[in-house]
């Protein structure tokens, strides 16, 4: 297995918060990797920082053995860098098909083309293929032309993941996925992430451990901007500082 | 009451053409955009030029000018407008004054202090309901809704338009997609000027051209933008036409309070409107 991501010594600060101290960590390829820690810990924030929201206080990122620390969101996206924000972010005032088209139309070709001027143009084959398949994935061809404003939070949810996936990304970066679900949706999107993870590497930010313990395959715990542990997900939960940090003096549930 | 309501029609069309710059820079980029008054008085001072200076015809000082206002906004926006994103709304508001402020002691460096009378470049009229209409006129309001037609179809119909109202939606999304999105922006405020420099030069024949023409029609389209929606450009459309019906028609009952009513009736917009700014 080999890493995909290396994170070296990687720092934000915000004035004289610290919301990222000296970070080093890696992502292995075809791994599942789960980010928890109590709130204001720092993990959006590291997701900002390697998808290029922020550019760091100090470190580098490398993906794929090629330094991509300033370099801007658009182009990490590019190189196969995707992520989903922990409030959904889809577009409201599209429809669920034309927000996959949008996210497709640079499927063939690295930058999006003028001359492909007419958005109906957009609807050359493979571009159709490509959306159709994220619109299966997440189970929404029923509502392919409901305008996306109309989705329940759950389905917009999906649809933000469907948008992730249609880009076809080498590492996808997904930030409480399953915040703010009922638990109908949570396990819709737990079973749509089981199935993804065979073809995909993950890094899934989530608040409540229990919910994604049996789908990662290596677990890091962030407290106060470092990662105060990582390992295999039974080790990191046994972790007497883990415990300490992240539960207090709470049971697990 | 007919030549009212088309004087109303004709005073919306001008809004409008201003006004979706305004609303468009304010709706993708977050930035509310005083410098738009520069653009929009430079672009008319540039038809001057040809037109008056040196006596070519209007139609082609017209598209000159509209060519002339395209690297200059680019400069304005790449320079200027560009490092203010993400930043506070007061602080883009208190810069892009500055800017405008500095473009109007430039064109009086340049062109002087004193106002230009332009003419009529048509001059016919137009018998309509038993009022005569001047036919210059008249094309600025049929341009106005050409021009809604147009950006409707635009921002319906391609991939740059559906990226812009991505970009309305959400810009971080839009990155996420892997696309540039400040290159739109670019573009937006690019078009913008453009056709705010498109309104002036419609406007200039029937107002006088000075250094303060665009600070003084800003404060309307600002009321336009704000009771039709930032970013909204439908709503744009309709409260151009709206506020210039308003302002017309109080015109014609009470002159000094024209202006005065455009903002009253942004503020009650206001107070019944659920706040999205
Ligand atoms: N843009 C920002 N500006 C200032 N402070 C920020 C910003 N983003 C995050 N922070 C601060 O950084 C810390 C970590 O936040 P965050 O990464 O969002 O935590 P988490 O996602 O783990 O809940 C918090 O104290 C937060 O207030
Ligand atoms: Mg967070």
């Amino acid at each position: 297995m080999s890493e995909i991501l290396v994170a070296d010594r990687l720092s934000k600060h915000f004035g004289g918060l610290i919301a990222v101290n000296k970070v080093n960590f890696s992502i292995m390829a075809d791994e599942v990797t789960g980010i928890i820690g109590p709130n204001g810990s720092g993990k959006t924030t590291l997701f900002n920082l390697i998808s290029g929201f922020f550019p760091p206080t100090e470190g580098r990122i490398t993906f794929f053995d090629n330094e991509i620390t300033h370099i801007p969101p658009y182009e990490r996206v590019i190189k196969g860098i995707v992520r989903t924000f922990q409030l959904v972010s889809v577009f409201n005032s599209m429809t669920v098909w034309e927000n996959l088209v949008l996210s497709s139309i640079r499927f063939k070709e690295k930058h999006v083309s003028l001359r492909k001027f007419f958005f109906s143009s957009a609807k050359d084959k493979e571009i159709k293929e490509n959306c159709l398949r994220a619109l299966k994935l997440v189970g929404l061809q029923s509502n392919a032309q409901a305008l996306t404003s109309e989705l329940s939070y759950g389905s917009k949810r999906m649809l933000e993941i469907g948008i992730a996936l249609s880009l076809n990304p080498k590492l996808l970066l997904l930030d409480e996925p399953l915040a703010g679900l009922s638990d109908g949706e949570i396990s819709e999107v737990i079973d749509l992430l089981k199935q993804i993870k065979k073809n995909f590497t993950l890094v899934i930010i989530e608040h409540k451990i229990s919910k994604i313990i049996n789908l990662v395959d290596r677990l890091c715990v962030m407290n106060e901007g470092s990662f105060i542990c990582e390992g295999n997900p039974d080790d990191a939960l046994c972790n007497p500082v883990v415990r300490e940090c992240y539960w207090g003096k709470r049971e697990i549930s | 009451m007919h030549y009212t309501i088309f004087y109303g029609l004709t005073i919306g069309a001008i809004l409008y053409f201003i006004s979706i710059g305004l609303s468009l820079t304010f709706g993708t980029m977050r930035v509310i955009n005083f410098a738009h008054t520069i653009t929009y008085t430079i672009g008319v001072y540039i038809l001057i030029t040809f037109v008056i200076f040196f006596k070519w015809s209007f139609p082609v000082g017209a598209v000159l000018a509209i060519l002339a206002i395209i690297p200059i906004a680019y400069v304005i926006e790449r320079f200027i407008i560009r490092r203010l994103y993400g930043d506070s709304l007061d602080y883009t508001f208190i810069a892009t004054f500055a800017v405008a402020l500095i473009g109007v002691d430039l064109i009086k460096w340049i062109w002087g202090p004193a106002p230009y009378p332009l003419s009529d470049p048509i001059g016919k009229y137009l018998i309509l309901f038993d009022v005569s209409l001047p036919i210059y006129r008249v094309l600025m309001v049929i341009s106005a809704i050409l021009l809604f037609i147009l950006l409707h179809l635009f921002f319906k119909m391609t991939i740059v338009g559906k990226i812009i109202i991505a970009a309305l939606d959400d810009k971080d999304g839009v990155r996420c997609l892997g696309i540039n999105v400040d290159k739109y922006f670019s573009l937006v405020f690019v078009m913008g000027s453009a056709l705010a420099v498109l309104g002036g030069i419609f406007y200039a024949p029937i107002s006088s051209i000075h250094p303060y023409m665009g600070l003084a029609i800003l404060l309307l389209c600002f009321a336009v933008v704000i009771v039709g929606g930032m970013g909204n450009l439908k709503g744009t459309f309709l409260s151009a036409f709206a506020l210039g019906m308003l302002m017309a028609l109080t015109a014609r009952y009470w002159p000094q309070g024209a202006e005065t009513m455009v903002f009253i009736a942004m503020a009650v917009v206001l107070i019944f409107r659920p706040i999205d700014i």
